[in-house]
């Protein structure tokens, strides 16, 4: 036979519009093959494809649309009934997919949300892109760090000396009681340059954006703004403030602003940065003071390596004022992403998640859309068999195998829409309302654009639609029709990769229920553990100053349920200073406080040795320090009693040494600690120590004594037991996150176990009907049915456990530097609790078997 | 329906249908015109043109006709309808009566 060339021949099929493809290819063979009997094969063949070139017209290519789409929409209607169909008479497995995948869904959402919305904190900002933060880089232990801290008179002169610099303000931290009529609030205030408001773009809901440009007026927060005025309008609403050094002045409000969400700044009430420097001259007019932030706009089109010069010669001034807090240099980061970077910042004054945290939700996330995707596979591929006559009537009739793809693909499709749907309701109504009571956030269900959303969901949609469909859809697609209507096809009995991804699906269950356990127990653990001193029966007040004190302690020293009370100017796990010493030519940090002759008795420290203050001791009041254990270590003294150094320029003999006790959380490692007799005149707390069971009756008797003395101040007393409550708050959000990631997994691994022991179930019941008839019991079906899930499980734990274990113990070994050496308790729990889940799944399916009367199985052929 | 009106080739196409009658399709028309009038088409170009005539309405087609030498594909064969075959004799008679309006010395020019 002499054809033409095979590739023409193909690019005309390929191109040629079906309908009219017959009367063409036919016109063109037919006219190859008179060409070769008289021009010859070679001129026949060239003059083909050039046939097949000429017929290249758009109206040969262009397919009747009409007539196509109907066809593929009444297909498409066709698959869509079946598949629904199938879902119905499926209903189990539909839910389960539909269960297990919206679950995984809603998790995966809000996590986007929350990255999302981390991603995009401080978009609101007009001018984002010009916005710097200038922060200072300071060497200390050998580390370089960036401190949020900046000289007073670095953003003034650098809006004045450069040209590069639009506008500049700072951010000055400082507390202050203020009296609004009758009522009192402690506040945290601001103070910052009238440019603040030029810089940022913070909404002016009320009010003179340029209220900071005169001295006595605020600007308030909105929040703020209902707590002082209620539902009256705040502008020109007048305020008395007392400051910390018992000035006190009246202020009018200028405007109220809006705190947008995604804020990584969180202004309260913001005072003029003038009024700073009235109320301390010395301070914001030097070099050595630094103020708790700088930022500055740039011009358009500047960088801000415009600046390192600059910079450069602003440190030597610098240096040059304060010697003992020396620069490295200065560094400029752009607002953009800034609150990402907030955790590598110290004292910074932006916050924001750490990256650490988004990329865990991310992959935490990811692996919970895996699983489902997994589930979804083995589901499908394990009831293939019940569709196995319709896929083969499908392709005996004409279906190619690209359609019965589709097929799949569609119904899967419809599936993973519907999953993302309910999804997206479990994220909006359970999820997102559920982190953000667990963690100190407020996330809105909201997106940054159109364009996210669309991104996001519609890849969302594609990832799970293929993940979870294309090897279903393959694998259904390739079966042979005579096979099937044979009935010699054995389909998704046994397959490999099923098997494959239940283990995997185990294994990650097991990693990760184990993991939880055992952080979750080490969690249990740090919240009862010891904290080195009894914390239950002490109340402390912040006394602000030395009348009060003295008043409050008259007052409290009669009461009969009061054990000891003492003044002190730091506190224990409040007002933890750092100070340094330099010991044998080598500094050394330590935690610094400054207390009363009482105060280690009130506050139950425990002695080690030595003793504690002695008010009848003449030196101890200026000479005495007593340390803690890690201080002893830390300078290597095996008998710390009677050893001495200088300290904050005076000669100190250590006179007693404490027990190790907890000051900050269990973050951090405990440190050194020294305790010093400070004058009466410098204390702002007052320790209170309540004798047994009086605790709620003496706070009252506190407060009420507290608003007799200082009616103007609020009072701001607290139980010694909520100096943790942030690390406790923390905490208990961690076990109960865990506790839902861990119980997804679980429901997960589950849900696929049960969609696939039913179904096999279902498929064997005859096998098992007829073994009943015979004589064998349900222990006999139990271990035909588990012998595969068996060694699945087996598999999976001994892969899954100890590794969730090891990676969990790394972390917690990271996370806190004194955790509980880790125990078989939880472990054992966490795989007790696998072990039940499982044998509950399957044993609710083997009960089927036992309640089926053989008889009504086997009637049926 | 397009104009009516015929292009040179589109009534060269129409003619040769009507002379193959019943046994009009791409190739036999192609054949045709170059036996009979030597001008030799791509085959493309005689789809088009009967894609063309078909659209105006001067002829129908049907499919039928398979052959081995086709590798078994059926021909698209085409006929004339009564408003091609009208078409044709309008032409016809415009041309005649064209013809007709030369005068006689005009034609006669070749006997010198």
């Amino acid at each position: 036979m002499k054809t033409p060339p095979r590739w023409a021949d193909r690019f005309l099929e390929w191109y040629c519009n079906p309908d009219l493809l017959e009367e063409i290819q036919g016109d063109a063979h037919e006219l190859h093959k008179k060409r070769v009997r008289v021009h010859g094969m070679f001129l026949a063949d060239l003059l083909f494809a050039w046939d097949v070139i000429r017929f290249l017209r758009w109206s040969n290519i262009k397919r009747n649309k009409r007539n196509s789409t109907s066809n593929s929409m009444i297909m498409l209607k066709s698959y869509l009934t079946v598949g629904f169909r199938n879902a119905i008479r499926h209903r189990l497995n539909s839910s389960i997919n539909i269960l297990g995948l919206s679950l995984a869904l809603g998790v995966a959402i809000t996590s986007f949300v929350f990255i999302d919305n981390q991603l995009h904190t401080d978009f609101f900002n007009e001018r984002l892109d010009r916005i710097y933060q200038v922060t200072n880089r300071i060497e200390t232990d050998n580390r370089i760090d960036d401190w949020s801290d900046t000289p007073a008179l670095l953003g003034p002169s650098l809006a004045k000396d450069l040209s590069a610099v639009e506008a500049s303000t700072r951010i000055e931290y400082s507390n202050a009681s203020i009296r609004y009529n009758e009522t009192v609030f402690s506040e945290f205030i601001w103070f910052a340059d009238p440019d603040f408001m030029n810089i940022f773009s913070y909404p002016v809901l009320q009010g003179n954006p340029h209220a900071l440009k005169n001295k006595n007026q605020i600007i308030m927060a909105s929040e703020l703004a209902e707590k002082y005025f209620g539902t009256s309008d705040p502008i020109g609403q007048a305020l008395s403030v007392k400051f910390n050094d018992d000035l006190k002045e009246e202020f009018t409000v200028g405007a109220v602003i809006e705190r947008p969400n995604g804020s990584s700044l969180y202004p309260t009430i913001i005072f003029a940065m003038e009024k700073f420097e009235d109320l301390r001259p010395k301070d914001a007019n030097s070099w050595s003071y630094q103020v708790d932030g700088t930022f500055i706009l740039l011009k358009p089109s500047h960088s801000p390596s415009e600046l390192v010069e600059a910079l450069d010669s602003y440190k030597k001034i610098q240096n040059e004022a304060s010697p003992q807090w020396l620069v490295e240099d200065f560094q400029c980061y752009p607002l953009k992403g800034l609150a990402l970077k907030s955790s590598d910042i110290i004292s910074a004054v932006s916050q924001g998640a750490h990256p650490a945290g988004l990329i865990s939700l991310g992959v935490v996330s990811g692996l919970l859309l895996l699983l489902a995707s997994f589930n979804y596979m083995n589901v499908s591929i394990a009831t293939v068999a019940t569709r196995l006559k319709e896929i083969g009537i499908r392709k005996v009739i004409g279906g190619q195998k690209k359609e019965i793809i589709q097929q799949f693909l569609i119904e899967n499709f419809l599936l993973c829409a519907i999953s993302m749907a309910v999804g997206c309701l479990l994220s909006y109504l359970f999820f997102l309302p559920g982190f953000n009571s667990l963690y100190p956030v407020d996330i809105p269900f909201i997106f940054s654009s159109g364009n996210v959303v669309f991104l996001f969901f519609g890849g969302l949609l594609v990832f799970i639609g293929f993940v979870s469909g294309a090897y279903p859809a393959l694998y259904i697609a390739s079966f042979t029709p005579i096979h099937i209507m044979r009935g010699r096809e054995k389909f998704g009995q046994k397959s490999l990769l099923s098997r494959v991804l239940l283990t995997f699906q185990f294994v990650l269950a097991f990693m990760t229920i184990v993991g939880s356990f055992v952080f979750i127990d080490n969690s249990l653990y740090l919240k009862n553990k010891d904290w080195g001193y009894n914390h239950d029966q002490i109340i402390a007040i912040p006394v602000g100053e030395k009348e009060k004190f003295l008043a409050l302690r008259d007052k409290l020293n009669g009461n009969q349920q009061i054990a000891n009370l003492s003044g002190s100017v730091n506190h224990i796990g409040r007002a933890n200073t750092r100070a340094s010493f330099i010991y044998k030519e080598q500094k050394h940090e330590t935690v610094d406080y400054r207390v009363g002759f009482d105060y280690l008795e009130t506050m139950n420290i425990r002695l080690k040795e030595g003793r504690f203050f002695d008010r009848n001791i003449q030196s101890d009041a200026d000479e005495s320090i007593i340390i803690n254990e890690a201080f002893a270590k830390k300078l290597g003294w095996d008998n710390p009693i009677g050893q001495y150094f200088e300290f904050d320029s005076l000669k100190r003999y250590v006179v007693g040494v404490v027990h190790d006790f907890h000051y900050e959380g269990f973050y951090n490692a405990l440190g050194p600690v020294l305790f010093r007799i400070a004058p009466e005149d410098d204390f702002k707390y007052l320790a209170v120590l309540i004798k047994s069971n009086h605790l709620n009756e003496t706070e009252k008797e506190i407060k009420s004594a507290w608003a007799d003395i200082a009616p103007d101040d609020p009072y701001e007393g607290f139980i010694q037991d909520e100096v943790f409550a942030d690390f406790n708050n923390d905490n208990n959000a961690n076990v109960k996150l865990l506790g839902f990631i861990s119980g997804t997994t679980v429901v997960l691994a589950s849900l696929g176990l049960f969609g696939l022991v039913s179904f096999n179930i279902t498929r064997r019941m005859k096998e098992f009907s007829i073994r009943k008839v015979f004589g064998a019991n349900l222990s006999h079906v139990f271990k035909l049915m588990n012998r595969d899930y068996v060694w699945i499980l087996l598999i999976a734990f001994l892969v899954g456990a100890p590794l969730g274990f090891y990676l969990i113990n790394t972390l917690i070994q990271n996370i806190y530097p004194d955790p509980q050496a880790a125990r078989p308790v939880p472990f054992f729990i966490a795989v007790s609790i696998m072990l039940l889940t499982v044998a509950f799944t399957v044993s609710t399916q083997l009960s089927r078997v036992k309640k089926e009367n053989p008889a009504a199985t086997l009637r049926n052929d | 329906m397009k104009g009516a009106y015929l292009g040179e080739l589109e009534e060269l196409i129409l003619l040769t249908v009507g002379v193959l009658y019943q046994q009009a399709y791409g190739v036999a028309i192609q054949e045709e015109i170059e036996n009979q009038v030597g001008r030799k088409l791509n085959i493309s170009a005689v789809h088009a043109v009967l894609k063309r005539l078909e659209e105006k309405g001067f002829i129908t087609s049907s499919m039928g006709g398979a052959t081995e030498e086709r590798g078994g594909r059926r021909k698209r064969l085409f006929t004339l309808t009564s408003l091609g075959k009208k078409a044709l004799e309008e032409a016809n008679e415009m041309r005649t009566q064209l013809y007709n309006q030369i005068p006689r010395i005009a034609l006669q020019f070749h006997s010198y």
